[in-house]
């Protein structure tokens, strides 16, 4: 039993270990240089991190208010309706993201719309699935039982919305903004797109790769990993989990 | 109420499709200039059926995409398995086969570039492939795990009672039934590796570029209405790989994206 457990751990482990672990650590290693320790010590890298912060803030709320409604409604309809409007939703996400970005350029430039408010509308269009479908889940097992009885009890609909169905619900919509928030974060060609003047995190780590500049690059890249990583871990402390989902 | 929301989901579906559909349109205009209609052609598909350079860049997505996709799958597939017995430091492995699903594209991009440049290795196609099947051996691990999960491991051990080695009783018993599992991990390694931009972008030498790559560079520094053509080719691409997958198992939906 032990050597089966081991010819199936070695392989996947030994990869990890090679190309996951490794190229943290140069990147660790990396960012503490002395170019990467001069970029952390500007002021203009902790505004644009700021900015990014914002960016993805406002987008995974934009985002939350949009999807849930979808997410209810969809949640009530028909089985076979549920089916079509679910893969309607998820659809357009199995093709790719630099595609769709481009297509929604195509249909704003002529409309003069370019400003962070399109960069937000573009990055809310393309994340939505991530965010419809956790919500879907979890509203899909609200217990009808719970709503009828607030209702019988007094409570106003809008009553009843935010004090059963959204605490609830709670699950999902930390699941979804999860999925939303941390790429959002890292994001990096769609803001470009729309605008090619938006200079998010994601762009000024690129800026430095193309002037070879590794080791601000890497500073920049290890303060988002360690953001990220800081935040799924607090996530996954309020949410029990056996394996890997 | 119910009609109200019906209405505000027809807007945000139509939000969604709109613009896709009109760049298809306008993939069929004359206008050079793209923004108004001025008839139909077939030229800018011409343009892209003669040109070499898109061939070679198809070419380099289809090989990094199928050589990761299938390492991967084998890779993903033993870390589900193994992830499946108890042992000491399960938490730290679990953390760390999923670790770069958790973190944005570009972290894990950054990172595979300075392993490469410390290490002196020259960019090519085989260091996208590398960074590539990290990732995907990530989503191919949870989606092959939720597999499991529903697995009845008793089977399995009746297996290997009865005399089967641990080897048959994998390719007997296990195997089939978390093949579909199996199945679509695999496809979404391939369509997430084949649409994947910016972990190509920080790991590919310079030579081998890639269908988004193409389209990167085309949308910042040449608009042409080709890229209305190549875009709605790479579209319809992805809609006979769905397809195919829905065929043959239930896809998990979540996926694409990146």
């Amino acid at each position: 039993m032990k050597g089966r457990f081991l010819s199936l751990f070695l392989p996947p482990t030994a990869w990890l270990v090679v190309f996951l672990v490794l190229p943290t650590a140069v990147l660790a290693v990396s960012a503490f240089s002395a170019d990467g320790l001069k970029a952390l010590g500007y002021s203009g890298t902790w505004l644009l991190f700021g900015r990014s912060f914002w960016i993805a803030v406002v987008s995974t709320a934009v985002c939350l208010a949009v999807s849930y409604p979808v997410a209810y409604f969809i949640a009530g309809c028909s089985p076979r309706w549920r089916n079509l409007l679910l893969f309607l939703v998820v659809l357009p996400f199995w093709t790719n993201l630099l595609v769709r970005t481009y297509a929604l350029k195509f249909c704003l430039d002529p409309i003069g719309w370019s400003d962070a408010s399109a960069v937000i509308f573009a990055i809310v269009q393309n994340f939505l699935p991530f965010m419809i479908l956790p919500l879907y889940s979890s509203i899909e097992k609200l217990p009808k039982r719970l709503l009828e009885a607030s209702q019988d009890l007094g409570a106003s609909p809008a009553r009843t919305f935010w004090k059963v169905t959204v605490p609830l619900t709670m699950p999902g919509i930390a699941a979804g903004c999860i999925l939303v928030f941390i790429p959002v974060l890292g994001i990096f060609a769609l803001p470009e797109f729309i605008n090619e003047r938006t200079v998010l995190i994601g762009s000024q780590i690129n800026l430095y790769y193309g002037q070879g500049n590794a080791g601000a690059g890497s500073a920049l890249t290890l303060v988002l990993m360690v953001f990220t990583v800081a935040l799924t871990w607090v996530y996954s402390r309020f949410r029990k989990s056996e394996g890997l989902v | 109420m119910r009609k109200l929301l019906g209405g505000f989901t027809g807007l945000v579906l139509a939000a969604l499709y709109a613009p896709i559909v009109v760049m298809i349109l306008f993939s069929f205009n004359q206008s050079k200039t793209s923004v108004k209609w001025t008839g139909f052609t077939l030229d800018w598909y011409r343009m892209l059926a003669r040109d070499e350079k898109i061939h070679k860049d198809l070419l380099n997505t289809l090989k990094i995409s199928s050589a990761s996709t299938v390492l991967a799958t084998v890779l993903g597939t033993m870390a589900a398995m193994a992830a499946r017995s108890s042992f000491r430091g399960k938490r730290l492995y679990t953390t760390l086969v999923a670790l770069p699903v958790m973190v944005p594209d570009i972290v894990l991009g950054m990172a595979m570039f300075a392993l490469f440049q410390m290490a002196g290795v020259r960019l090519s196609l085989g260091t996208a492939v590398i960074a590539h099947t990290t990732f995907n051996l990530a989503y191919v691990a949870v989606v092959v795990s939720a597999r499991l999960q529903g697995l009845d491991r008793s089977i399995e051990l009746a297996a290997q009672d009865l005399g089967a080695s641990p080897l048959s009783a994998f390719w007997k018993v296990t195997l089939p039934a978390i093949l579909p599992g199996v199945v679509s991990g695999a496809v979404l390694a391939f369509t997430l590796s084949f649409d994947d931009f910016v972990i190509t972008y920080f790991t590919t030498g310079p030579g081998n570029g890639t269908l988004p790559m193409r389209i990167y560079s085309m949308v910042r520094f040449e608009v042409t209405p080709e890229i209305n053509a190549i875009s709605t080719v790479i579209l319809a691409a992805s809609l006979v790989l769905i397809a195919g997958a829905l065929r043959f198992s239930r896809v998990p939906v979540a996926g694409g994206g990146r």
